[in-house]
């Protein structure tokens, strides 16, 4: 959030106003006042804002002061030797070609040098907040400590620790945990959470049937080792990280600006989620993957230094609006710059930081100097003095070393082609030159070495009508050239072109690396970034810290990077601190919260003093200690979570049980209506990409290619984002997983629009069901909807047998995992009988209205047109597919049970 | 959030208070606290919010709005804010280096307005030659010359005009009005978008996100061509009937999944969904259907001219709606023109004027002549100004120091002129008026206090105005 108090427009035009009565009364003009808005308007764009040319930062009398590279800017008292006064005064400054200042601002400046005294301070002394000794109590900034198991009665229902934790609340309130989930509900439970893909019939069978006693871990396991796990848990990550395939803030629905190489990041959190890394080196790598590997005197990038450049694209997925040059701007780099650094504190320690950028955070034990502190830890890689637009801040996935060989070789090969054409060239030249009239030919030389702008009239002319004259293209070249020559042309072409052809296939990483030599980082009043006070040194969030923070940097060990990013890794990721029990505990609660609906801290995105209290204090603190110590992995967090009875306990409130075992002494929906306490397995309802990678499935056209450039979309002016199908790589492609979608801030594609794929301008950590009637109309009426109906209608009449029951049966199976009960059959085989009449009706008046098949005979026409094939297809298919649509409508299929 | 809720009945302000007392340390009475009020929120229709009437905080003047958004920068000293000294010095290096956006001003020279200038109505307010349909209303319109936006890039300030801050991801005034107050009519959205069919504005539906605020206050864009609303109908032809039976066997499906989740509201909500969704099919349909409209009132909003045709029937459409109930409706000109005049004040305004002149003007006689206007708040408004000096030759660049704003109705005094900018229009003045002053005073005639509509969002409790930075306030000057 950006916090300008207002446009400094009106302090501006409020001190023109007072300009004469400043010079009439005998004070000095004051810096805020008077001086600040010339030296912003003429000076500071070079001088402190976006550059610092010569090391000259004019932002504050004490900056000005400093002076830069040619000493102090100012004298005080003393303009006539103030390099400031006399580089205006002069003209020399602003340079030529820029709006010179008047007389009146240059004698105002004047005043001000010589009204000013030697040291008097400009920036009154801050008083920087000291933390409260007390606030390091609060839960959320305490290092978990491993609490002991509760006791509890219901032993028998307890399989893993995470039961104990659960039962002793639910105890207290004489409840317990529900009935077991039927196996057909835990395997479709246990895929869709997983996998995200609901289960085949034949899956939900052999699980159904699979009588060994570890059945149920046996496909845990089994699922955890899908190669699409990945990208279920992937899709989390990259919610949380607020990763988008695009560069800026992405405002215009036509115009994706795709950042070339970025799903390489995608791929990367797919595979890692798969190879189960653990979870701080993969903090530590995305952070500071750059700092970790010498990739800039690397011979050659191995598979390490590629995937840990890759992995700084983490970092990149703050909105940067500067690929547009108008919008290269120090107020916007500074946002990008900020927007970084509060991304990533709020996906990874669950704190809104961003409230300390104006003013001490009002909540939480967060100052302003904690704020800058951390961000000077991003500023050498996103320096508003030193800026990188987005296109150049690329990198080719070739080390520089490599690129520099590259490029001598062009060079080589260019040289060469020089000098075996030279002789050729100037010959050439001679004789076009003749061509021009004698008298004019020198004169119409000069002309054409004459810069473009600097030509005068004549000199224009002759470039017009002799230019051509004196230049030789290729072709005139090639064709001049001897039988020899020509072939030793073309072998160094064939080269070039092969060189440069390579070049274009170079990979590209949106990578993040150091720019060079840090800018000081200033705490800015008010977040202004054109009023910075003092200077801030690099520092972590003194809450979470114990001592110094800055003694924790130290000589950074790769060239030419400060170091500071890995600092924070270590920071992040040192066992046993508070940081590190942080992370941990928002981590754990978001997998949680996935896997349960709500967070065991419902609110997942603030872990500060306005967040919620946990539900389950000891188990939340239990579960993260056992993360951290069993090597920060998911999978077995996972493991753990999905084979506990809490997970797999029955949805249904009827299946609730009370803490002495009976069903009816007590409603524990009244005790506890919001299910905080997990009386029952939570319904949820499934994500946008879920449902519709469950329509693909059930469907039976999923695509289920793994990785690559993401799949285009494109809005169309009717208002529909659908996948853009000029663009696809195969023919299938509009029909791949969610994830492979072009993944934008908004405009996204309709169908997960509709379901609530959240706007990502920053980054999402918890998405929010919602039943708002754009869905109904999308289920009911939307082309996708309709189209996989058909597919999914086709599949069913293939694959079943000859009887509508059959048929009935088959979509039920396909679509909810389970045979439908004798009423549900009997509705079904109604509305395929009274649709199937509807279209058969509706072709015998087809038929009635031609007149040429008047006469075909309406006894033949009364049977089923079965034997027919050609579209529209067959009223049985037809009728088939409202069924097939109807039950991808039902709420059984859109929530997880 | 709203003051005439029972607090009590409040979940989220109760949550607030066990928050509370769960920092105090009180952790087993703050879980109870918590249970208490999941308990209410659980009878909460959709579990978060709905789009049923609620009382504002006083009695308001207005009950909807119609916001005439004029993306591209509409030129103050061209159409509203009469400049002679523009004109005396026309050609003249400007002593003020002015703040370019894109190049070509750099020469920093004042430009002449090319357009005159009249005086319309008893008040004598000033119109250019270039919108002289709005000057015959004159009398119900109430200008503000000294506005100010804080960005000088279409996007960011559009964001602005909208949303109240330059960056994207906050939630827009008609998703606040929304929130606030909820709609009239059940089987219409509460915030209607009605954009040119042949493509988006710039910046798009950003420019009606609902942010962090529950997706039912999403602008909901209504189609002034073909079926109004997206997927209204199938994308496929059927049987008659056949949907019926569809739906039918749906309701059954569900019907029988519910008994084994009896107090899942969401369930419900969706159930309930699929019968609005029927409802909305009709009533949209017919809300948009502007044949019973008769001739002389076509006429008012230039239907019968294929130049103003165009943004005639989305005004004519946003009267319909707010006749029907609906609470905020966003009405855009034709995409193919906009008021980015920069390379020609006179060519490029014209065009833009000659469409959007005569049916904006029509829109407030005829919702005078119904009695509508007293209840409805129009707002003509861009998102920045011009430059007083030239670029390009002919034109101007963008300015975020002044700009200037036509309000009707609602309670807003008519005929009046507020605030001023400087002799050659580069700044507010006289009594500027940010943005979120505006939002704040358009609020307040709808009853609301833009302090007190908030919404908790990452631990903040957040409000459209942003107050305690933005310093906003009600303009009470040109309130009636």
């Amino acid at each position: 959030m950006r916090l300008f108090q207002r446009p400094a427009a009106i302090i501006y035009c409020v001190t023109i106003c007072a300009w004469p009565a400043i010079s009439a009364a005998d004070s000095p003009p004051s810096f805020s006042g008077a001086i600040r808005p010339i030296l912003r308007a003429h000076c500071m764009t070079c001088h402190g804002l976006e550059n610092r040319k010569g090391n000259l930062d004019l932002r504050t009398v004490k900056l000005i002061r400093n002076g830069g590279v040619s000493g102090a800017a100012i004298i005080a008292g003393e303009a006539a030797n103030s390099l400031l006064f006399r580089r205006v005064n002069e003209r020399t400054m602003p340079p030529p070609g820029e709006l010179p200042l008047t007389d009146d601002k240059i004698d105002l400046l004047r005043q001000w040098i010589e009204g000013l005294e030697a040291g008097e301070p400009d920036v009154p002394l801050f008083t920087v907040p000291e933390i409260d000794p007390g606030a390091r109590e609060f839960w959320a900034f305490q290092p978990p400590v491993r609490p002991p198991l509760p006791d509890i009665r219901g032993r028998d229902r307890a399989r893993t620790q995470v039961d104990a934790f659960v039962l002793a609340k639910l105890e207290e309130n004489a409840l317990s945990l529900a009935m077991p989930a039927s196996r057909r509900t835990l395997i479709r439970r246990l895929c869709l959470d997983l996998v995200g893909l609901p289960p085949s019939p034949e899956e939900v069978e052999r699980f159904v049937n699979d009588s060994r006693a570890d059945a149920y871990e046996t496909l845990v396991d089994q699922m955890l080792a899908s190669p699409h796990f990945g990208e279920r848990w992937g899709r989390h990550w990259l919610d949380a990280a607020g990763y988008v395939d695009t560069i800026g803030d992405d405002t215009d629905a036509t115009i994706a600006k795709v950042a070339t190489g970025k799903w390489r990041y995608r791929d990367y959190v797919v595979q890692t989620f798969n190879a189960d890394k653990p979870f701080d080196e993969f903090v530590r790598q995305q952070i500071a993957g750059d700092e970790m590997v010498d990739w800039r005197s690397a011979e050659a990038f191995t598979p390490e230094i590629r995937e840990n450049l890759i992995a700084t694209t983490f970092l990149r997925s703050a909105a940067d609006e500067t690929l547009q040059n108008e919008l290269n701007t120090a107020d916007i780099r500074h946002e990008v710059l900020a927007r970084t650094m509060e991304v990533t504190v709020h996906n990874l320690l669950g704190l809104t930081v961003q409230c300390a950028r104006c003013h001490t955070h009002k909540y939480d034990p967060i100052p302003q100097t904690d704020y800058y502190g951390m961000l000077a830890l991003f500023t050498p890689a996103f320096d508003p003095q030193v800026w990188l637009q987005p296109a150049k801040r690329q990198l080719p996935a070739v080390a520089p070393k490599e690129r520099e060989r590259f490029e001598t070789q062009l060079r080589e090969m260019g040289a060469r082609r020089d000098e075996l054409t030279k002789p050729y060239r100037e010959r050439l030249l001679e004789e076009k030159a003749k061509t021009v009239p004698e008298p004019l030919r020198e004169d119409a030389r000069r002309a054409v070495q004459t810069q473009d702008v600097t030509r005068d009239e004549i000199q224009k002319y002759l470039v017009q009508k002799f230019g051509p004259a004196f230049s030789v293209s290729d072709d005139e070249l090639k064709a001049a050239l001897g039988e020899d020559d020509r072939h030793k042309v073309v072998t160094v072409d064939k080269r070039i072109a092969k060189l440069t052809g390579e070049k274009s296939r170079w990979a590209t990483i949106q990578a993040v690396y150091d720019l060079g030599p840090p800018s000081p980082t200033y705490l800015l009043r008010r977040g202004n970034h054109e009023r910075p006070s003092f200077e801030v040194a690099p520092g972590m969030l003194t809450v979470l810290s114990t001592g110094e923070s800055g003694a924790l940097f130290r000589e950074s060990t790769v060239a030419h990077s400060s170091g500071r990013r890995t600092v924070l890794a270590d920071w992040l990721t040192e066992s046993g601190s508070a940081p590190a029990g942080l992370m941990a505990r928002v981590l754990v609660n978001r997998t949680w919260q996935q896997l349960f609906g709500r967070g065991l801290v419902e609110t997942s995105d603030n872990f500060g003093l306005t967040g919620s209290p946990p539900s389950h204090p000891e188990l939340l603190n239990w579960l993260s200690v056992e993360f951290m110590e069993g090597g920060w992995r998911l999978k077995a967090l996972l493991r753990l979570l999905m084979t506990s009875s809490v997970y797999r306990q029955s949805s249904m409130a009827r299946d609730a049980r009370t803490s002495s075992g009976s069903a009816d002494d007590l409603d524990p929906s009244k005790v506890d209506p919001g299910n905080l306490l997990l009386w029952k397995m939570p319904l949820r309802q499934l994500e946008s990409e879920a449902i519709r990678d469950s329509f693909l499935t059930v469907s039976g056209v999923l695509d289920r290619t793994l990785g690559g450039p993401a799949i285009q979309t494109e809005a169309r002016a009717d208002g529909i984002v659908a996948v853009n199908p000029k663009t696809l790589p195969t023919p299938t492609s509009h029909w791949r997983r969610s994830l492979y979608l072009l993944s934008r801030r908004r405009y996204h594609e309709s169908f997960l629009e509709a379901f609530g794929q959240p706007e990502l301008t920053k980054n999402c950590t918890r998405r929010t069901p919602s039943a708002v009637v754009g869905q109904s109309l999308t289920l009911m009426n939307d082309s996708f909807v309709v189209e996989q109906s058909d597919h999914f209608a086709d599949r069913v009449l293939r694959d079943a047998g000859p009887t509508n029951a059959e048929r009935v049966a088959l979509a039920f199976q396909l679509a909810l995992s389970r045979a439908p009960s004798t009423t549900e059959l009997e509705w079904g085989t109604t509305l395929l009988r009274e649709q199937r009449q509807k279209y058969e009706a509706e072709s015998l008046v087809a038929i009635v209205e031609k007149p040429e098949a008047t006469s075909a005979g309406a006894e033949d026409d009364k049977v089923p047109a079965d034997e027919e094939s050609p579209p529209p297809k067959e009223p049985m298919q037809r009728a088939l597919r409202h069924l097939c649509h109807m039950l991808l409508c039902t709420n059984e299929f859109l929530y997880v049970h | 959030m709203l003051s005439s809720y029972d607090p009590s009945f409040d979940p989220v302000l109760s949550r607030r208070r066990c928050l509370e007392t769960g920092a105090l340390g009180f952790a087993a009475l703050a879980v109870k606290c918590l249970l208490a009020s999941e308990a209410k929120a659980a009878e909460d229709v959709d579990g978060s919010h709905d789009l049923r009437v609620r009382p504002g905080h006083f009695r308001g003047r207005a009950k909807s709005v119609i916001m005439l958004l004029q993306g591209g920068g509409p030129s103050q000293m061209d159409l509203f804010d009469p400049k002679p000294e523009l004109t005396k010095h026309s050609g003249k290096v400007h002593t003020e280096k002015v703040e370019m956006f894109q190049p070509g001003s750099e020469p920093n020279r004042l430009l002449a307005s090319p357009w005159g200038f009249r005086r319309y109505g008893r008040c004598g307010m000033d119109f250019s030659d270039a919108v002289p349909n709005l000057g015959t209303v004159a009398d119900d319109l109430c200008m503000i010359r000294s506005m100010q936006s804080e960005h000088n890039n279409h996007t960011e300030a559009l964001v602005m005009i909208t949303s109240g801050k330059i960056f994207p991801g906050r939630p827009t005034l008609g998703s606040w009005v929304s929130y606030g107050l909820g709609t009239e009519n059940q089987n219409l959205p509460a915030y209607v978008v009605l954009r040119d069919p042949k493509g988006y504005p710039g910046t798009g539906s950003t420019l009606w996100q609902n942010g962090w605020l529950p997706a039912i206050y999403r602008g909901t864009e209504f189609s002034s061509e073909g079926p109004p609303v997206l997927n209204l109908h199938s994308s496929q032809k059927l049987p008659d009937g056949a949907r019926a039976l569809d739906r039918d066997f749906l309701a059954k499906l569900n019907a029988a999944h519910r008994r084994n989740y009896p107090r899942e509201s969401l369930l419900e909500a969706r159930v309930r969904n699929y019968e609005l969704a029927a409802r909305m099919q009709l009533e949209a349909v017919d809300v948009l259907n502007l044949s019973s409209e008769t001739a002389s009132t076509r006429t008012l909003y230039g239907l019968d001219d294929p130049q103003t045709e165009s943004f005639g029937t989305r005004c004519l459409m946003a009267r319909r709606l707010v006749e029907s109930g609906v609470r905020f409706v966003q009405v855009f000109p034709p995409v193919a023109h906009s008021w980015d005049s920069h390379k020609d004040s006179k060519k490029e305004i014209a065009a833009i004027a000659r469409q959007t002149d005569l049916p904006a003007a029509g829109l407030i006689r005829d919702l005078k002549n119904r009695g509508l206007l007293d209840e409805t708040i129009v707002l003509w408004t861009g998102e920045f100004g011009r430059l007083p000096v030239s670029q390009n030759g002919k034109g101007r660049d963008h300015n975020r120091n002044a700009f200037t704003v036509l309000l009707a109705g609602g309670g807003f005094r008519a005929g009046m002129i507020y605030g001023a900018t400087n002799d050659v229009g580069y700044r507010a003045v006289e009594n500027p008026v940010s943005v979120p002053d505006l939002f704040a005073t358009i609020l307040h005639q709808m009853g609301l206090d833009h302090d007190e509509l908030t919404y908790t969002h990452h631990g903040r409790e957040e409000t459209l105005t942003d107050s305690p930075v933005s310093n906003a306030r009600v303009v009470y000057d040109v309130l009636t």
